[in-house]
């Protein structure tokens, strides 16, 4: 009999009643393999690997996170609350010591979700990741949490969401953007005022393969992740890198995922991209299950792999050299001011026009933080969807001092007085006040 | 007309002969283990003294035969050929010593990825005739999706084998490692059993009752007729404790949410309803330390029983889970649960007077009142058996779902009765009703509720349909069922396909057919897309005839 050497739990949700459109890459058929897979390797049979159900995630979960105008019910559907709370359910296995580790498989996907929220982008709606680590800060107290995506495409939501917060290490790995979408994810984008370092993008070119990968991994990802020392790491574990995927155009295969997983030890693994259903996934997310676990892995791989005709070019291979000499500095001297937002007295302001591509709308949006040398700064944001009504959130954030969070309070008030705003949000992490005006 | 009913237990066999009012004979012998065919024949000529042989029309057999000679390691070698491709190291499930791995394989959907090595095949089949071996199992990974390479195996191993069994004609499910198992033991077993076979076919003759139709008890809690069962003979390991239960309900009306318990002298069997229904494990019972595929109830065994030994640690009473002896009633040495529920006068069995000396005495030398000597041992064993069936109901509840529609609507098992059979059943009762606060119920002839549940135990089968009209193909892979599909075939067309192969297959086996049991329990079909265009579908239908008894007695 097989036995793990780290405890794991799957929380295995196909949504195998959901889809965006029949046809769409994200549909009801992208796990089906993935389950025969599972299913057929008896992977659940193998002492302490166990499969769990999803629990399904409160409002307050998603509003925690999100400014979502008009509210978390338009733009969650069902399948969105279960995703999460599938995410919820892989934290509480591991924060409550059931499992040392766990794998949500679980669909729709979320780092292109960002901190406000009018829609769905690049197939997410809400963002799973984020979500699930603020429901763990909330329960179980701040947290050094650091999260590696290694999706195709740039996290740029997960990015967005942690921009300002010092305490959550983000870094993404992915095509880079002048090629994919959201085509962003360089790397002077390197984090907020407050935040400076914290946000690593790692842009890697087109046909990077097993090798390009893992030496970014361990010259870029995992010296930065030893200093850092998070208390918790979590992987956005997206498999469009994969050479059969049909979006992106990278090399990476089942065993380079496995071996990327085993070198990064994530506590919790989060499924997001991944459309090569036939291909890829079933081998994917055999290789990352059993890594996490520690079960051996060398016979998983895809029919046909090749890994001499998938091997990255010279070239490649020394433009990731160069980004692995200069992307670590970022962190360890990071930039003295964000390439974002310009000061405003005592703010730091940024517009932006973030672009809805699975709706095809376009928002428009001023945020702005207040720039506190005793707290992360108040946040507030005004957003407006093209000549649609506008909302206002404001975000009282954890560890807020006394003056931010006085302040958050009565520019709340003043904002409702002055009734611009359709909608109104306001966070309170500091006391847990999570409140929603407006119709 | 009458049906009997055997189970062929531990200690006892038991068995009793219905007719249209109820019991018409019932007898209780001891089991010869040496010879299990001795005691089946002594409690059949007990049974023929009172019934007429002539108005029987059915015997009903649980028998723990297949899983005494695994258990004590008395089955024959079996030369176990298997090919996987990618995944797991097919070498981690190297069950027995003759065992090769065959390059070559199949994917999700069924298509050849690599062909069969036929030079190797022959290799690991020369290998195995050198050895001795003559029962053959043959499993490839992905073979309920397309036996193509099994079948291969099959051809090759063709006369050097007595007995082959293929992975896919065991069941539709996909498990690669317990299909490897289930097989394996299918082989080793299949000599006993069907010697077993032989012989009763052979007894039922000499006693003149050569006219009865004979099924053998699965662990599912359904019978399948003896000549099948000759093919398939691992179904019929781990019965006993489904005719215990199908017995419960036979005796009982069970229509909500109920725990049963079977309460014996070393374990209690837990097992769950829901609604008037059994839960099957989901996707089979253990052998030994392997996972198997043979469906089976789903009884959780806890070591609390009425022989259970009384302990002290550390400053608290406790029962179980060791057996040191028989109770002190019955001429053993230590107090046992058994004698706790003696001395509070809730049992009487056994010597009375003995008991509560011995009991009184052991109380004395650990300084303990007798009175709370056996409400602690009899409020320890009640705790175990509550805190294990919380456990049960919470894990089942925890199960996976994998649909939206699922998630939401799925409602959690809230038991709201118990029943309880077994010897200290009715001794309990109340203590168990004190604990749960659920209406509580001991049948009457709960002592030979397993025997009525083998007589009443109607057949049940399971069949998987899978379907891809990309390829144009339907096939059933238990029943080694292949047919070409339109395009345009639908879940409508399978769901339909799938039930009459079913009924079609009960009454290939002479079993009448059981529409009104047979029933869908898992029915989808997934777009299956290339670019932007839908090819095809992918369609799994699962189908069964319920676990269930022909009548009930109450
Ligand atoms: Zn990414
Ligand atoms: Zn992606
Ligand atoms: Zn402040």
């Amino acid at each position: 009999m097989l036995k793990a050497e780290n405890s794991l739990g799957i929380i295995f949700f196909p949504a195998y009643d959901w889809a965006i459109s029949p046809t769409h890459p994200e549909r009801e058929e992208r796990l089906l393999y993935t389950q025969d897979q599972l299913r057929e390797e008896g992977l659940f049979d193998i002492e302490g690997i166990r499969e769990y159900k999803p629990e399904v995630a409160e409002t307050e979960d998603i509003e925690r996170v999100h400014f979502c105008f008009p509210e978390a019910e338009a733009i969650a559907t069902r399948s969105h609350y279960i995703s999460t709370g599938g995410a919820i359910k892989a934290a509480e296995l591991v924060m409550q010591g059931e499992r040392d580790r766990a794998f949500a498989l679980v669909r729709p996907p979320g780092h292109h979700a960002m901190k406000t929220v009018l829609g769905s982008r690049g197939f997410c709606a809400v963002n799973v990741e984020a979500i699930m680590c603020e429901h763990i800060r909330e329960k179980y107290g701040q947290k050094r949490i650091a999260i590696i995506d290694t999706d195709c495409h740039h996290g740029d939501g997960t990015q967005d969401v942690y921009w300002h917060d010092p305490d959550t290490l983000f870094i993404s790995m992915h095509q880079d953007g002048r090629t994919i979408f959201p085509g962003t994810g360089f790397p002077k984008d390197a984090g907020g005022p407050k935040a400076l370092g914290k946000n690593i993008n790692i842009p890697l070119p087109p046909g990077t393969s097993d090798a390009g990968f893992m030496m970014v991994m361990e010259r870029i990802v995992m010296p930065i992740l030893e200093d850092f020392k998070p208390d918790l790491i979590i992987n956005s574990a997206g498999q469009d890198n994969h050479f059969t995927d049909p979006i992106t155009n990278m090399n990476f295969s089942a065993q380079g995922y496995a071996a990327l997983t085993k070198m990064l030890k994530p506590h919790i693994a989060v499924l997001e991209g991944g459309y090569a259903i036939q291909g890829a996934l079933p081998y994917v997310n055999l290789g990352i299950s059993l890594a996490l676990a520690g079960v051996d892995y060398s016979h998983v791989c895809e029919p046909g792999w090749n890994p001499e005709t998938l091997k990255e070019s010279d070239e490649i291979m020394s433009y990731i050299e160069t980004l692995c000499g200069s992307i670590p500095d970022i962190y360890f001297n990071p930039p003295e001011k964000s390439n974002e937002g310009i000061i405003n007295g005592d703010w730091s302001v940024r517009h932006r026009n973030i672009f809805y591509d699975t709706e095809g709308f376009t928002e428009s949006q001023t945020e702005s933080l207040l720039l506190c040398n005793d707290c992360r700064g108040l946040l507030k944001v005004q957003t407006q969807k093209e000549n649609g009504p506008m909302g206002f959130g404001i975000e009282i954030p954890i560890g807020a001092c006394d003056k931010c969070r006085n302040t958050g309070y009565s520019i709340l008030e003043e904002a409702q007085v002055k009734s611009k705003f359709r909608y109104m949000q306001m966070i309170n992490r500091r006391e847990k006040e999570y409140m929603r005006y407006g119709f | 007309m009458l049906l009997l009913g055997i189970d062929v237990g531990g200690t006892h066999t038991d068995a009793v002969a219905l007719g249209p009012k109820g019991i018409e004979a019932q007898v209780k012998v001891a089991t010869n283990h040496e010879d299990l065919l001795s005691s089946i024949k002594s409690a059949l000529s007990e049974i023929v003294k009172t019934a007429d042989p002539s108005r029987i029309k059915q015997l009903n057999l649980s028998t723990t035969l297949s899983t005494n000679a695994i258990v004590e390691g008395r089955f024959e070698d079996v030369g176990v050929i298997v090919s996987a491709g990618p995944g797991l190291d097919p070498h981690s499930f190297m069950i027995c010593k003759d065992f090769h791995v065959i390059p070559g394989s199949l994917d999700h959907r069924g298509s050849e990825t690599k062909q069969l090595n036929n030079l190797s095949l022959e290799e690991a089949i020369s290998s195995c005739r050198k050895s001795g071996v003559q029962v053959y199992a043959a499993i490839t990974k992905f073979s309920p999706r397309n036996p193509a390479h099994e079948k291969e195996m099959e051809l090759a191993i063709g006369d050097n084998a007595d007995f082959i069994t293929l992975g896919h004609q065991i069941t539709g499910r996909l498990n690669f490692p317990r299909r490897i198992a289930t097989a394996y033991y299918n082989c080793a077993v299949w000599r006993v059993f069907n010697k077993f076979a032989d012989a009763i076919s052979g007894t039922l003759e000499e006693m003149g009752l050569g006219h009865i139709k004979v099924n053998i008890l699965k662990a599912d809690g359904g019978t399948m007729p003896l000549p099948l069962s000759r093919r398939v003979p691992v179904q019929s390991i781990f019965s006993g404790p489904a005719a215990s239960v199908m017995g419960i309900i036979a005796l009982c009306k069970i229509t909500h949410d109920s725990i049963i318990y079977d309460i014996g002298g070393t374990t209690t069997d837990i097992a769950i309803f829901v609604g008037g229904t059994p839960l099957i494990e989901q996707e089979g019972i253990n052998i030994g330390s392997h996972p198997t595929l043979v469906r089976a109830l789903k009884v959780h065994s806890i070591g609390v029983g009425g022989d259970s030994a009384i302990s002290i640690l550390e400053g608290t009473v406790r029962v179980g889970p060791a057996r040191l002896g028989p109770s002190i009633a019955f001429g053993g040495e230590i107090p046992t649960l058994t004698d706790a529920l003696i001395w509070k006068d809730s049992c009487d069995c056994g010597n009375i007077g003995k008991s509560k000396a011995g009991f009184a005495a052991f109380a004395s030398k650990i300084d303990l009142n007798p009175d709370e000597l056996a409400d602690k041992a009899i409020e320890n064993a009640i705790d175990k058996i509550h805190d294990s069936t919380r456990e049960l109901v919470e894990e089942i509840n925890q199960q996976p779902v994998y649909t939206i529609h699922e998630l939401l609507e799925n409602r959690r098992i809230v038991p709201r009765k118990i029943y309880i059979m077994g010897g200290p059943a009715k001794a309990i009762k109340m203590d168990i009703f004190r604990k749960f606060r659920l209406s509580t119920e001991v049948p009457e002839n709960y002592d030979v509720a397993n025997a009525i549940g083998a007589a009443l135990t109607r057949t049940t089968t399971e069949i998987e349909l899978f379907a891809d009209t990309e390829r144009g193909v339907m096939f059933i892979p238990s029943l080694g069922y292949r047919e070409n599909v339109p395009r345009t075939y639908d879940l409508e067309a399978a769901e339909k396909d799938a039930m009459n192969h079913l009924l079609a297959h009960l009454g290939e086996m002479r079993v009448a057919a059981d529409g009104d049991n047979a029933l869908i329990t898992a029915s989808s079909s997934f777009n299956m897309v290339n670019g932007d265009t839908t090819v095809g579908r992918n369609i799994r239908v699962k189908c069964q005839i319920k676990p269930g008894v022909v009548r009930t007695y109450s």
